[in-house]
């Protein structure tokens, strides 16, 4: 990648924190939706003494769900002031603001004390972080030995995928610098964690492309986009689908204890 | 020598529920099971008199019971009509023990049509006056008031018959019913009048009540065997003067094994397409009143029906766009709604996870109340094209449709797939729930299903026309033997 780590992050977050984002991703900012989320959230076995962080928040929608499963007070963080801003509200609006709060901060160095968590969550992103080692010493540092971190990302043999699907505009889409599932488990497996369990959820992936396919068409349809952005997106889709059928693009989730 | 102790065996089915139904002949009120088999869900039941009964339910076992979970608690009416008495279903109704208000009221102006259809659960037709009724406009005012006073403020009011749009007086009960101030009112009707009669269609555009019109394919054998006569002709100038006269339709097509199956596919295209089409409404052939012999173990079902269109339309629909609607029983009725531009056709179940909202079951927060109420107006027996608006224009909403789409009306369109229960797939558990009702002339709310299948349907019409009425019993294969035509072309006992 030739592109600077900041100019990524940047980017990252006008996109998360963008309307078009909102709008194509829907109620979901990753592949499973609700329900991988609370699949993921139950192995981190949390009660309501528990705290967890929820890293790259989002407009907090699992980090609401992780308050509401488990009792539990949350602390998300997400590079985004927007992001951070709307999931505050949506706390307030459920009443739970008093268990939930957000930081806007890097995953890279998290505003958070050391051994302060009991479990932590991050869905879809580490793929965006730059400097992933670094991502990993930070959710090291925050845990509390023996908690657990769940964790689920896009999971892409990178070199066999198509040009297309390697350019900044799928940076963003969470595809060009995700890496193989074992490689994540690799990443995680150092001396700071315990790699649990690993799953594939390939399908999620191609649910949540046929989501914003559909979403793209009723775009067009308001003509609130171009037919030829229309169909710029579609042949990205296209291409997703056949990565995701040919094995080099996928949706993983990585259960690990802190040692 | 050692003797093998005799092996116990396993049943071959999954017990699911203990309910009560009827018995089709003699309607007497008895406990029925519901057992899963072979992913099929089949109803059995035992008459002292008239013996076994079994009759499938739901022909995918999955699906039924996954769709559990959509079950909306019900509302309660402002008033009942009757007493708690006898039990479900005979204390029709509504009886205080009814779990669900009336989303959608019936009025069934007329007895006489001007088909004599061999499939029609009212038993309508060409009969003479001394056979049927035809409501006043007194007795129409009253039905409405005692409609309004369960509801309050009611969602939808359908006429239907007999054919109404014959009586002379439909186009006043029409306007009656919107100067009471019901947010939508339905004319039932096979469109001959409206496609054969200019001055009537003008009169109608006047009122325009949304039209929930008669429409089974395309064939002329289809025709034949449903409505006794080939009406494509009638059925295409009938919806293209809707489309002139700026009224709004609803196809209603009847699916029948072995008739017209092939031609779900080529409904929803057409409907698509036409301008006045907003909806189609897809109702397995009810087994109540008059129909052509059956096999109740070989009926077809919602979950038939969706594959259908999911077989036959895969361009536009999967089985997973189809949603139960949780106001009534969920399996009685699904729905999917989609965003129409030329052949771009994207279901809203595309667009967001309805699952999130509409589980009643799960003890979970669901992610926004805001949508789960407007999805509930969606999906609902009181939907009418339009019911996407409130989902569409909700701000707070975490869904993030584009704002310009609550402007798309005319581009959202809706499919219904509705079965209705008969004598043999009775079961007072769905019944209890239902949410759509018919009227009686002295001001009851009866459930549709009850309507069709206990015998009110004939007590109402012995009450209103002084004639003998015989007790309606399925043309079911397995009861040939005991059959004998009613004068009206339904079957009764001998004896």
């Amino acid at each position: 990648m030739s592109l600077a780590a900041e100019e990524i992050k940047t980017c990252c977050v006008a996109a998360y924190g963008s309307p078009a984002a909102r709008v194509l991703l829907g109620d979901s900012f990753h592949p499973g939706g609700l329900n991988l989320t609370r699949q993921l959230i139950r192995p981190l076995a949390l009660g309501c003494r528990s705290v967890a962080v929820d890293v790259a928040c989002g407009p907090g929608r699992s980090s609401l769900e992780l308050a509401r499963e488990t009792g539990c007070t949350v602390i998300g963080v997400d590079l985004s002031a927007a992001n951070v801003a709307e999931a505050q509200r949506a706390a307030e609006v459920a009443g739970l603001a008093d268990r939930l709060s957000f930081l806007v901060g890097d995953a890279e160095a998290l505003p958070l004390e050391a051994a302060s968590a009991d479990g932590a969550l991050s869905e879809c992103a580490l793929c965006t972080f730059p400097d992933k080692r670094a991502a990993v010493r930070e959710l090291a540092r925050v845990l509390k030995p023996g908690a657990r971190l769940a964790l689920s990302d896009m999971t892409a043999d990178v070199a066999r995928l198509p040009d297309e699907l390697r350019t900044l505009q799928a940076w963003v889409a969470c595809i060009a610098d995700a890496r193989p599932l074992d490689e994540i488990a690799e990443l995680l497996g150092g001396e700071d964690f315990v790699v649990e369990s690993l799953d594939r959820h390939d399908n999620a992936l191609v649910q949540l492309l046929d989501r914003v396919e559909a979403r793209l068409k009723v775009l067009a349809m308001t003509a609130a986009m171009s037919s030829g952005d229309l169909e710029r997106g579609s042949s990205l889709i296209a291409l997703a689908r056949d990565a995701v059928a040919a094995g080099t693009l996928g949706y993983g989730s990585v259960i690990a204890r802190r040692s | 020598m050692a003797v093998q102790p005799a092996r116990k065996v396993d049943r071959d089915e999954v017990f699911l529920e203990l309910t009560r139904s009827i018995c089709p002949v003699c309607k007497r009120v008895i406990d029925a099971e519901i057992n899963a088999k072979d992913n099929r869900v089949i109803m059995r039941k035992r008459c002292p008199e008239h013996g076994l009964f079994e009759a499938l339910v739901y022909s995918d076992a999955d699906l039924y019971l996954a769709q559990q979970r959509y079950n909306k608690p019900g509302t309660l009416p402002l008033e009942f009509q009757t007493e708690v008495k006898d039990g479900c279903p005979l204390d029709c109704g509504m009886c205080p023990e009814h779990k669900q208000h009336a989303c959608l009221g019936i009025i069934e102006v007329n007895t006489s049509c001007n088909l004599d259809c061999p499939i029609c659960f009212a038993d309508s037709g060409h009969h003479g006056p001394a056979d049927g009724y035809s409501l006043t406009l007194e007795q129409v005012d009253f039905m409405l008031d005692r409609f309004i006073a369960a509801e309050g403020d009611p969602e939808v009011l359908q006429f239907s018959g007999g054919e109404p749009t014959i009586h002379p007086q439909i186009l006043e009960f029409v306007a009656l019913a919107q100067s009471k101030g019901i947010r939508s009112v339905m004319l039932n009707t096979n469109g001959i009048r409206l496609a054969r009669d200019r001055r009537f269609g003008e009169e109608l555009a006047k009122l325009k009540p949304h039209l929930y019109f008669q429409f089974d394919g395309f064939e002329r054998e289809t025709h034949l065997a449903i409505r006794g006569k080939d009406l494509r002709a009638d059925k295409e100038r009938g919806l293209d003067r809707a489309a002139e006269l700026g009224l709004t339709v609803t196809l209603v097509a009847a699916i029948e094994q072995g008739v017209n199956e092939h031609e779900v596919g080529e409904i929803v295209r057409f409907g698509i397409r036409h301008p006045a089409v907003r909806s189609i409404a897809f109702q397995p052939v009810t087994h109540s009143g008059r129909h052509v012999e059956f096999d109740p173990l070989q009926r077809l079902t919602n979950a038939d029906v969706m594959k259908l269109v999911a077989a036959q339309v895969p361009e536009w629909f999967a089985l997973d766009d189809f949603v139960p609607v949780p106001c009534c029983f969920p399996t009685c009725r699904s729905m999917s709604y989609a965003f129409v531009d030329g052949d771009t056709v994207v279901p809203f179940t595309r667009l967001l996870e309805i699952d999130d909202y509409l589980d009643y079951l799960s003890n979970r927060v669901v992610p926004d109340y805001d949508v789960r109420h407007a999805l509930e107006q969606m999906f609902s027996s009181s939907a009418t094209p339009g019911a996407e608006k409130a989902l569409l224009a909700c701000e707070s909403c975490g869904i993030d449709l584009p704002a310009e789409l609550a402007h798309l009306e005319q581009k959202v369109f809706m499919l219904i797939v509705q079965d209705f229960q008969d004598p043999y797939t009775l079961n007072v558990r769905q019944l209890m729930k239902c949410c759509v009702e018919e009227i009686t002339p002295d001001g009851r709310l009866i459930p549709f299903c009850a309507y069709n299948s206990v015998g009110y349907r004939e007590q109402v019409r012995a009450q209103m026309s002084g004639a003998e009425v015989a007790p309606v019993v399925p043309n079911a294969l397995p009861l040939q033997s005991l059959l004998q035509p009613t004068r009206f072309g339904s079957k009764t006992v001998a004896g």
